[in-house]
């Protein structure tokens, strides 16, 4: 047995060839409505996802926090001739997924359909984006249901320490609103309002459509007019201006009686296009976002035992791209993981990385991309990251690319770019013991 | 899928994602998946679904025990699932920590996950590295060996676990103490990651011991789905697992629970707590226990709590205004006995005395005009077109046939299911419902929970 093992592990194993997974069409409709598409008719399932660009929670008014959410809460609550009952019922009985969701940024939804109920499918979606009813019944109903849902947020600390970051980091910018809104601010959302953000936030300037599955290109060509082509030329736009950093050092806690204290940390992170951002991304990879195996996950787990889980990630909004650390630790412990947070980003701005943790870093970011690419839902996602991104049809093959050309150098200057403890805000929910708060809140801001 | 807002309270195993819905087909006679299985000679069994979408494969073995075979009434919980931690943690060939980092160097993602039945170790990688996948996890079936100065680190890690999952949480807090007066003389009714005041008492001898005692090729299950043969797998199962020596298996202890004389209430009030929330759980048979009872029920979860349009929601939150959300999930993937749980968040202003009496008003009702005919028609199809969805993923289908496997159920249960929804008839359904659900039936000794804000606050009140 050990003599099998070893032998294979010496193999070092190089990557299987990458064949081209994504088979990408665009597809244009008569009116000019164009998609992605994945054809594949293995599966009797057809996937659409689509965004309104710039329509999410961002534009939501103060006093009326929450209208994006409970609008993606109601469209699928009746529309035209349908009832909100006969409207489900519809979706219940055909085992359709229509749903509707936003994000600070966007405003999207997916429709999932079995191919024998596609005209169905479709026609409630149109439904759904033309004709909503927004009954008064309805839309208090969802409301009710976000109420409770806030309410019941605020006894987990995940919810309350993401909440926390929100609204340390983006002080005094629309971002630090709450997308699903407050207690104060659901109960002043009117079917007027809901009916004005789609006529001026649903529109096809600002549409993106991807679909993936059992549909031919001709047949969606015909479906994208009937669906979206009688949806509003334009959008308002509202100028809204980029996250400002605060550049002294923070840490902020929400006392909590919890024997764990979850820890949120952010950095201001960096933008798709930024000739360093596939540094970035392995340097990311091999400090916290694999999770085991990363240098995090190694000293604060794996050596100490101190924790669960640690993880890093990159985020990026329209106005702002976050490097965020998040973990939870005995409140005893809280000090001493911080200490050895700071310890590894130090770490990592000062040594090289190893040649064996880049490639090990770049066989996994490349060679996990198919992983992610077996269902109809997933195919679509991804291609609708890429349009929304304004990334080639080659996406895969181009970060391939990329990825192989990162050096030492480039990471060890992307951590020293990235990772200023002098710019590191750092929230805590729970009972820390040995942290020294600069600032204490005792009620969560935007929640009210 | 709609406005599940609250409370998908994690009845299953520990780590374990989102779990595909039960399977089925267009024609109910069709098999779901198109599995094969064939078992070596010491008595691994093997399947094979494959799924040639992507040049990948989910590589899953499946252990038929879980935390319900740790012995009993040792005071000590938790090892089972301690164990599958130190899974981890090396063999000779492959150092400390190595397992995951090599899986990750190849391009791949693994976790593992432990329940009360079962526990499962899976990669999911590109169809190339399976062969050295393989040859990995049948290495840790007999090789496992940590050093020692591994040990008392995760045990830290685990007891966090426990922190962030449950100890944080008042919600999950609760449901585990419901759960553990339902199943009271069961080892169901113990959490898998083990009681706070018990793990401390986990040692890696007692994970040894259970390692040695159950984990072998004939008490295990080894599934690959995706872009693989039953050829290639016949080749590579005989190759990394066909050596390993097969081990006498003990039985699964799974007690009945004794009828309880009477139904029991708690009431928890917590400071942290500002939604009240109505929980309930009932005791009913599982898949394996009662095959002709757990179809019936099936359907009737899916009748009255399959969607926004169902029963539940349409008369609860729709027309009665009484809650905002309202849910009923049958667990039946048990060895042993399985549960019905009610989740319910009353609407403003409604105390949970009164969510009860609405939901007892709304089961006496359904009792007595019994299931309409309609209504089971549609819940069928709804059940059935379901498995056209569930071929639509890799790690899904490996996922539902474990589960029904490790439990002591059959591929045919799996591959023939929307045959079998499709014989259930309204009166089957009305039957169940009167066995299990009737609020009038003595038999019925639910344990019902009423989560709730400190009593100081007059507001909110049972």
């Amino acid at each position: 047995m050990k003599k099998i093992l070893l032998a294979l592990t010496i193999l070092v194993f190089s990557n299987p060839a990458q064949a081209t997974i994504l088979d990408i069409k665009e597809v244009t409709s008569k009116s000019g409505i164009k998609a992605w598409l994945v054809e594949d008719h293995t599966i009797p399932v057809i996937s659409v996802k689509y965004l309104f660009s710039g329509s999410g929670a961002i534009n939501d008014a103060p006093e009326k926090q929450g209208l994006a959410r409970i609008l993606s809460n109601t469209l699928d609550e009746g529309a035209g001739e349908y009832t909100s009952e006969q409207f489900q019922s519809i979706l219940d009985n055909k085992s359709i997924s229509l749903s509707f969701s936003t994000g600070r940024d966007d405003f999207g939804g997916s429709l999932k359909t079995l191919s024998k109920n596609k005209d169905q499918a479709f026609l409630l979606l149109n439904l759904a984006l033309t004709k909503p009813r927004f009954d008064q019944e309805a839309v208090n109903r969802m409301i009710a249901a976000n109420l409770t849902r806030i309410r019941s947020d605020m006894t987990d600390p995940d919810w309350m320490v993401a909440r926390l970051l929100n609204s340390v980091v983006y002080k005094g910018h629309p971002y630090e609103m709450n997308s699903g809104g407050t207690l104060s601010s659901l109960p002043k959302i009117t079917p007027d309002d809901l009916r004005s953000k789609v006529k001026n936030s649903l529109t096809r300037d600002r549409l993106i459509i991807s679909v993936a599955g059992d549909i031919s290109e001709a047949e969606l060509a015909l479906l994208l007019d009937k669906v979206f082509g009688t949806l509003p030329a334009k959008a308002e736009t509202k100028n809204i201006g980029a996250v400002k950093f605060a550049d002294a050092p923070s840490t902020v806690l929400l006392k909590q009686p919890i024997p764990q204290t979850i820890i949120q940390a952010s950095l201001p992170g960096i933008r798709m296009d930024d000739p360093d951002y596939f540094a970035a991304d392995i340097m990311n990879f091999i400090l916290g976002s694999s999770g085991f195996g990363s240098r995090l996950t190694e000293v604060i787990r794996e050596q100490n035992g101190l924790t669960y889980g640690i993880y890093t990630s990159m985020d990026m909004m329209d106005h702002a791209a976050l490097f965020t650390l998040s973990t939870s630790t005995e409140n005893n412990s809280a000090a001493k993981v911080i200490d050895l947070t700071r310890k590894e980003f130090e770490r990592i701005k000062a040594e090289d990385v190893s040649a064996e943790e880049i490639k090990d870093a770049q066989s996994y970011l490349i060679g996990s991309t198919p992983l992610s690419l077996t269902s109809t839902d997933q195919i679509a996602g991804m291609m609708l990251a890429f349009q929304r991104y304004n990334l080639p049809k080659n996406y895969l093959d181009v970060r391939e690319t990329a990825l192989r050309k990162v050096t030492a150098q480039d990471i060890k200057r992307v951590a020293q770019r990235l990772l200023d403890l002098q710019k590191l805000t750092i929230v805590l929910v729970g009972d820390p013991k040995g942290v020294t708060p600069t600032e204490t809140v005792t009620d969560l801001p935007n929640v009210k | 899928m709609k406005k599940t807002f609250l409370l998908c309270a994690s009845l299953m195993a520990l780590s374990a994602s989102a779990y595909a819905q039960a399977p089925a087909t267009e024609k109910a006679t069709e098999k779901v998946f198109n599995a094969e299985t064939f078992t070596l000679a010491n008595g691994l069994q093997v399947v094979v679904v494959p799924n040639h979408r992507a040049p990948v494969v989910t590589h899953m073995l499946w252990y038929k025990v879980g935390s319900a075979d740790e012995p009993q009434g040792d005071g000590i919980s938790g090892e089972a699932h301690f164990l599958e931690h130190m899974m981890f943690k090396g063999t000779k060939a492959i150092g400390p920590g190595k397992f995951s980092r090599l899986v990750r160097s190849m391009g791949g993602n693994d976790n593992a996950f432990t329940s009360w039945d079962y526990t499962a170790y899976y990669q999911s990688i590109a169809k190339e590295r399976l062969p050295i996948v393989m040859a990995m996890e049948a290495d840790r079936m007999i090789n496992i060996a940590p050093p020692e100065k591994e040990i008392a680190p995760e045990h830290q890690v685990v007891i966090e676990e426990r922190r962030q999952r449950t100890d944080n949480d008042p919600k999950a807090l609760f449901s585990e103490q419901i759960r553990s007066i339902l199943y009271n003389t069961s080892p169901y009714g113990i959490p898998i990651i083990g009681w706070k005041e018990e793990m401390p008492k986990i040692t890696w001898d007692l994970a040894k011991n259970y390692h040695d005692k159950w984990y072998a090729p004939n008490n295990a299950i080894l599934i690959v789905s995706g872009d693989v043969t039953l050829d290639e797998m016949k080749t590579y199962a005989e190759k990394y697992y066909g050596f390993l020596p097969k081990k006498e298996i003990g039985n699964h202890t799974r007690p009945d629970v004794p009828k309880p004389a009477a139904p029991v209430t708690l009431e928890f009030h917590d400071k942290a707590v500002q939604q009240p929330v109505f929980m309930r759980a009932a005791l009913a048979p599982s898949f394996v226990q009662n095959k002709a009872d757990s179809y019936a029920l099936q359907v009737l979860q899916n009748v009255i709590s399959g969607g926004a349009s169902t029963r539940l929601y349409q008369s609860l939150v729709v027309k009665q205004k009484v809650a905002v959300d309202i849910d009923m999930n049958y667990d039946d993937s048990n060895r042993g006995q399985g549960s019905i749980w009610i989740y319910g968040t009353p609407a403003e202003g409604i105390s949970l005395k009164k969510l009860e009496t609405a939901i007892d008003t709304e089961f006496r009702a359904m009792i007595k005009n019994g299931i309409p005919d309609e209504d089971v028609a549609k819940a069928k199809e709804r059940l059935i077109d379901g498995a056209l969805y569930a071929r639509d993923s890799v790690t899904g289908p490996a996922m539902t046939i474990g589960q029904v496997l490790a439990s002591g159920g059959t591929l045919d249960d799996v591959e023939y299911w929307p045959a079998r929804i499709s014989e259930v008839t309204p009166q089957e359904v009305t039957r169940v419902l009167q066995k299990y659900l009737d609020p009038d039936q003595p038999e019925y000794q639910p344990v019902t929970g009423y989560m709730l804000p400190p009593v100081t606050k007059k507001d909110v009140k049972p």
